[in-house]
């Protein structure tokens, strides 16, 4: 009784940290998704991911092993065709529309918005790491270490122990502006990330997927990614 | 045949010198739990790539031991075979055991260990097995209290009902621990045999752990007991193992077969350490020279090459649980079927895993803190007969 108590207690002040992952202020009936134009996608450009861990503390040591990467950057090559080039493309959490990570969840600290954007609430996690098993994406990422940084002191740190992922940055949707790569990419890099309501027939997203040939990680898999990539 | 059952008398220097090094391995077990809750997991040795380590398999290797034991338990709960009456109780007391081994493993291997204790009650997960199988394990526990219970006081109905609600309980928490890793996304984890052959390689585990327990402990304290008893379970052993190395065989053919699965397979078997821990460990070690002394007439009924054979067995299910939970997580997603990563900002391909101190300390604690409340068990409780006979 004591226990579910303290735990409900818990929960009600992760809920009332402003724009952190308990809450649920998404605008109903949006269903947000990304778009990647990975032709436009600039070699050793890094625009994305250094506004992904200022915008969300994302912690690094300097040791890939141990590195939180919301986005990774990597070079594909085809294993078909050698003389297609190499080309780089960034990877991040796909916010699939059937989320095996959620599903794995013994606690429901991952979990989808109304808004279909992935989410895991840290004052909830307990660690199992369940999730990063779970991910036929390698997205999930984990706080092996306590991040020292806080470059942005208006977005809560992650203490060690806890595992999270790309947000799509819902704190800044939810106030009406770009994710942070997005943002980073239009201003600094090519312009090659679309972010936008799937729902809308309108929005830059919606267009492209009816216009254009895009493609989804793993669609076999059935997890309903809401990631796309055009040229890949 | 009436069987009296008595409690050791752990007055001995032997046996305090025992406790005595059994509480210093579970100190130094919670030292390292300390340092590791303190520093984060990242002294563990566990990395992005491979979030699971060594105390995963210590956990379903305790939890297959667990649930192998209680299998020898059942030959007189369940199938009322009156000459493994002596055994019973050590063996649910094993079992008891093994479940709180696999808990405290699990448990210590958590980055928020705080958490553990109200939050998975709370916010309980129909869909996770990781929310079904803790359930599994406390009922488990909770089975064999009461089991032991039953056999203490004698009550033999009861004992038979309690008894063969534990035997069923027992697959379904093996099964259900199969399947954390059988109904994963990972290339060498999807597969709905692998709660089936973890039910088999436990019932083989479980059972040579018993017959090590059986002879040892009889030995160490002068009880007698029948080497036909030790024969029968023998026999028994043999026969499990043939059920491991036929889902052994299926499972990596299959792999080996389908196409897509193919380079994973490869991987497997002839891929690293984990390979050698394959063939070795588990195949040679653990399988076939246990089965060639087995079913040997002569070896087979000689209590010495029994215990041989069984403490093999215990090793090479080791190497199995190993193998099930690692390759599993060093062998990459295929993230494009059609592509290749030549570069990224992280280490993709082929990930690296080295058992670390961290880790071998934590599950020495375990073994510590478990071995102490067997030896305290001996003493504080009824658990041995004096002696084990074969009827007629």
């Amino acid at each position: 009784m004591l226990g579910a108590s303290c735990a409900y207690a818990f929960r009600f002040l992760a809920d009332s940290y402003p724009g952190w992952a308990g809450d649920d202020i998404a605008a109903s009936g949006c269903r947000w998704g990304m778009v990647i134009d990975i032709n436009k996608c600039r070699p050793g450009c890094t625009a994305c991911l250094d506004a992904c861990r200022e915008e969300n503390n994302v912690s690094f040591h300097g040791d890939d092993r141990w590195d939180v990467h919301w986005i990774r950057k990597v070079n594909i090559k085809s294993k078909i065709d050698s003389n297609v080039p190499e080309k780089p493309m960034i990877l991040l959490c796909n916010h699939c529309d059937k989320p095996p990570c959620a599903q794995v969840c013994p606690v429901q600290a991952t979990y989808k918005r109304d808004d279909g954007i992935v989410i895991v609430d840290h004052h909830r996690c307990i660690g199992c790491r369940y999730c990063m098993i779970a991910c036929p994406y390698n997205a999930r990422q984990f706080n092996f270490k306590d991040n020292e940084d806080w470059p942005n002191q208006e977005h809560p740190k992650r203490s060690h122990g806890v595992a999270e992922a790309c947000t799509l940055c819902a704190h800044r949707l939810d106030q009406g502006r770009p994710p942070a790569c997005v943002e980073a990419c239009r201003e600094v890099g090519a312009g090659a990330l679309y972010v936008g309501d799937l729902n809308d027939p309108d929005s830059d997203v919606s267009r492209f997927i009816s216009t254009v040939a895009v493609k989804r990680l793993r669609e076999d898999l059935g997890t309903e990614p809401k990631v796309y990539y055009i040229g890949l | 045949m009436d069987i009296k059952f008595e409690r050791i008398e752990g007055t001995s220097n032997r046996y305090y010198g025992l406790l005595i090094v059994l509480a210093a391995m579970a100190a130094v077990g919670l030292f390292a739990t300390w340092w590791v809750m303190q520093k984060g997991i990242w002294v563990t040795g566990m990395t992005m790539r491979v979030p699971w380590g060594l105390q995963i398999v210590m956990a379903v290797y305790y939890i297959g031991l667990s649930a192998g034991s209680l299998v020898i338990s059942g030959l007189y709960g369940v199938f009322g075979k009156q000459e493994y009456k002596p055994f019973a109780r050590i063996a649910v007391y094993i079992a008891m055991l093994f479940l709180i081994a696999g808990l405290l493993s699990i448990l210590t291997d958590q980055g928020r260990m705080d958490r553990v204790f109200v939050e998975p009650f709370v916010y309980f997960n129909l869909q996770s097995m990781f929310s079904i199988n803790p359930l599994l394990y406390i009922g488990h526990i909770l089975i064999c209290i009461v089991y032991l219970w039953a056999l203490f006081k004698e009550k033999k109905k009861f004992t038979t009902v309690v008894a063969t609600t534990a035997f069923g309980w027992a697959f379904c928490v093996h099964s259900g621990t199969g399947a954390i890793f059988g109904f994963g996304a990972r290339m060498l984890y999807e597969s709905p045999l692998l709660p089936a052959s973890f039910v088999a390689a436990a019932m083989a585990s479980g059972t040579a752990l018993m017959i090590l327990v059986i002879v040892g402990l009889f030995k160490a304290t002068k009880r007698h007991v029948d080497d036909s008893l030790v024969v029968w379970l023998g026999r028994f052993l043999a026969v499990c193992l043939l059920v491991v190395v036929y889902f052994l065989v299926v499972e990596n053919a299959y792999r080996a077969y389908v196409v897509e699965l193919r380079q994973a397979a490869i991987y497997y078997l002839f891929g690293g350490f984990h390979s050698v821990l394959f063939w070795l460990g588990l195949m040679i070690i653990g399988c076939a020279i246990p089965m060639v002394i087995l079913f040997n007439r002569k070896t087979g009924k000689s209590v010495r090459w029994i215990v041989l054979a069984s403490a093999l067995v215990v090793f090479g299910v080791l190497c199995e649980r190993y193998v099930i939970v690692l390759p599993g997580l060093t062998h990459p997603p295929e993230l494009f079927p059609s592509l290749e990563i030549t570069a990224s900002v992280v280490q993709e391909g082929i990930a690296s895993y080295t058992v670390s101190l961290a880790e071998i300390l934590q599950a020495l604690g375990v073994m510590g803190a478990i071995g102490f409340l067997f030896a305290w068990g001996l003493r504080a409780l009824p658990l041995l007969p004096t002696e084990a006979r074969a009827q007629g």
